[in-house]
């Protein structure tokens, strides 16, 4: 009895890492993530979809563009004047939303 | 006794002559540029980046301090910032000046070492303290940078701040030059990180995973604030920045479009990996390199797939931002095994008898990562402790962690016992490399923990972290009292052995500093900086200070006298539970349980303290320096 449990745990545990996402069976270079036992291949439809809204997902780039372009006027008032001037509403013909005219 | 600047320059030249003849034997060019800054760090009297120079060893030269007479070291003066929280990073000295920074509003000090009573000047920013409620893990900042200006500009300091500016001061008068943005803190972008001067370039990398803030790092032009280029940890290859010989020593580490194949849909738009560690430079092959941190959220079942390029090793070229190699230690994080850690240059022979230029990287996720920095090739991949049990072993032919299902983590499942705990086994410190013993000096951690990922929604600017964290000792430490958190290491990244290893009572936050006298200087959490005998372990001096320790030392000569200087002031992730009195064990991401204990043995604080040999300084060798006088101008 004692050895047939023992095969068996020792059956399980070689079962295992076939089972199991160990990290080594690459789809391709680079790539090698597998699903977890009963997790799914793609979570969109499932039960874990994180649904998420793509309104905030863009958030962040459009920040970064509009932050991109206020330092491009800080950049252009300096170039004409000799002076930094950080708040881009002091800066003349300063328009939000575009970039400051070409040198 | 005392060491001239002179000699100390001398004792320099073999190991500059060595790789003179390093870089002549792998037929590179001489460096071209930085000469002015590479010079100024050769010079004993300055520490002009974090880490000391472009190798990041924070290791020097100096060895009037030494094995024999540092049970004699004392402190000369000390300067208290003003502010609390933790103080990370180290101060500069440059040109007779001490730069001190701060944590949030991140005012910066320049004091004058003839006179260190004297506060030259002060920059203080004005913020939105809101920057303060989207900072995942204390107010910390790591520190400040020099660029050593030219024919047309003079000497320039640069400063991050908490609310995403990037500002550059004037190193004589403190007057800001110049600031722009580079992360909002509206979506939850935050900056702690040190800014890194490159030549005519200021890097600066990004904070805010924990936010689901996508990881980008960008280079200014120095004298104008004018972006240079970007680049993203994660997303379409153009934005990645990658090199068209991207990763062709090694192309099983993966190569083309996997910023976005090895995620689903548009999770890689909030998908972390950002930067805010350290980095290093190597001015010969004009490459600089650092590590991206953990994908977002916490909760793995949210985001299938390796998640490039989170958790990588980035070796980019300086002038055009393109990135030649990297390397993925982590593929799909589940831990929060940030890799953002230091990285520390050297050359060495490898197992072979080659003559490398290699890159060395103590990684959270339990791995010390020793790279060819030329071209990626892994080298060696050694466990910092034998308790790290989320993988098995590291394959060196195709540079695959072998995971241990046991230890992952997944959705309706709490993992228990993980090691390392999601505050790694290594953090954010910034350690020193020994040439002449050819050891790293790691400050390791010794934390492992119980994890529950849950679903959450995407808000931008709030958490997005969807975990559930508890933390405590490693099986080396005291699991029932909550101490033995931390762990001192002497590592040899050829052999992978360990020279010498010593438990501490906290995690070793802060990182070392080895010297040519044979010692290894380092900050606790328990308010004490210690010298150890680089050579044994054995514990030499130490001293209490007003609070714990989060930062790096430093030491640098001024009229030819040795001094080494920390800053103190507790805080960082270990200390969220003290500073913002939290007791929920799972609070803080985790760390309020693991750091239960701290505050019975410290409070919080924020200052220098500087050490010298029986405590000289400017005071001792004349008592009047300094004093009233009625022609005194100031």
């Amino acid at each position: 009895m004692k050895l047939t449990l023992l095969g068996i745990a020792a059956a399980v545990a070689l079962a295992t890492p076939a089972l199991a996402y160990d990290g080594t069976n690459c789809k391709a270079p680079g790539n090698c993530w597998e699903p977890k036992p009963d997790y799914p291949e793609t979570v969109e439809g499932s039960k874990y979809d994180p649904q998420h809204d793509p309104a905030e997902v863009s958030k962040q780039g459009d920040s970064l563009a509009a932050m991109d372009e206020r330092n491009q006027w800080r950049i252009w008032n300096m170039k004409q004047t000799g002076d930094f001037v950080y708040d881009v509403n002091k800066i003349p013909d300063y328009e939000e939303g575009s970039a400051p005219p070409s040198q | 006794m005392k060491m001239t600047l002179r000699k100390a320059m001398l004792r320099a030249s073999p190991l500059t002559l060595l790789s003179a003849v390093v870089v002549g034997t792998l037929g590179l060019q001489p460096a071209q540029a930085n000469d002015k800054l590479i010079e100024l760090a050769e010079d004993p009297a300055n520490w002009v980046m974090p880490g000391r120079d472009y190798d990041e060893r924070n290791y020097s030269v100096m060895d009037e301090i030494n094995k024999e007479n540092v049970g004699s070291l004392r402190p000369a003066w000390s300067f208290s910032t003003g502010v609390l929280h933790g103080h990370e990073g180290t101060p500069l000295v440059v040109d007779g000046k001490m730069y001190v920074h701060t944590p949030f509003p991140n005012t910066v000090f320049a004091l004058d070492l003839d006179d260190p009573g004297r506060i030259l000047w002060q920059n203080k920013p004005q913020q939105d303290p809101t920057a303060r409620t989207v900072a995942c893990c204390d107010v910390v900042n790591r520190g400040l940078a020099y660029w050593p200006g030219d024919d047309d500009m003079g000497p320039l300091i640069f400063r991050t701040q908490l609310d995403g500016h990037i500002a550059a001061l004037d190193a004589e008068t403190g007057k800001t030059v110049w600031m722009m943005e580079n992360a909002d803190i509206r979506v939850g972008a935050t900056l702690t990180i040190a800014p890194y001067i490159i030549r005519d370039m200021v890097i600066v990398g990004s904070s805010g995973a924990e936010l689901g803030v996508r990881g980008y790092v960008t280079a200014y032009d120095v004298k104008t604030g004018e972006k240079r280029w970007r680049a993203y940890a994660t997303g379409p290859d153009e934005e990645l920045l990658l090199a068209e010989d991207f990763n062709e020593p090694n192309p099983h580490y993966g190569q083309f479009n996997l910023g976005t194949e090895t995620w689903e849909g548009d999770a890689w738009k909030i998908g972390g990996g950002t930067n805010w560690g350290w980095y290093a430079y190597d001015p010969d092959e004009d490459m600089f390199y650092y590590g991206s941190g953990n994908p977002s959220p916490w909760n793995e079942t949210m985001r299938p797939g390796d998640n490039k390029w989170t958790m990588a090793i980035w070796g980019r070229d300086a002038e055009t931002g393109e990135a030649k190699f990297a390397y993925q230690k982590t593929p799909h994080d589940e831990w929060d095994y940030a890799g953002v850690n230091v990285m520390m240059l050297s050359e060495q022979e490898d197992a072979e008898g080659n003559t490398r230029k290699l890159l060395t990287h103590p990684d959270r996720n339990g791995i010390i990562y020793t790279l060819d920095r030329t071209n990626g090739d892994l080298i060696s991949a050694d466990k910092m402790d034998d308790t790290v049990n989320w993988v098995k072993e590291v394959q060196l032919d195709t540079g695959l962690p072998v995971r241990d299902p046991e230890f992952g983590t997944r959705m309706d499942h709490k993992a228990r016992d993980i090691c390392p705990g999601a505050m790694g086994y290594h953090n954010q410190g910034h350690d020193s490399y020994d040439p002449d013993r050819k050891l790293f000096m790691l400050g390791i951690n010794h934390i492992c923990m119980d994890w529950e990922p849950f679903m959450l929604p995407y808000r931008a600017g709030q958490y997005f972290v969807g975990a559930t964290l508890n933390m405590y000792p490693g099986p080396k430490g005291d699991r029932q009292n909550g101490l033995g958190l931390g762990q001192i290491k002497a590592y040899n990244a050829i052999s992978g052995e360990m020279a010498w290893e010593k438990m501490e009572r906290f995690a070793v936050w802060g990182g070392t500093m080895a010297t040519a006298g044979g010692l290894t200087f380092y900050g606790t959490l328990d308010g004490f900086i210690k010298a150890r005998d680089s050579d044994t372990g054995e514990l030499l001096w130490k001293y209490k200070l007003p609070s714990g320790v989060v930062g790096h030392p430093m030491t640098y000569t001024h009229d030819d006298r040795q001094y080494v200087a920390i800053y103190y002031g507790v805080g960082g992730w270990a200390g969220v539970g003290l500073v913002f009195d939290l007791e929920d064990p799972t609070a803080g991401l985790g760390a309020v349980g693991a750091f239960r204990r701290l505050q019975e043995f410290t409070q919080m604080g924020g200052g220098v303290m500087v050490f010298s040999l029986d405590g000289e300084s400017p005071y001792t060798d004349d008592v009047n320096l300094g004093e009233y006088a009625d022609d005194d101008e100031a």
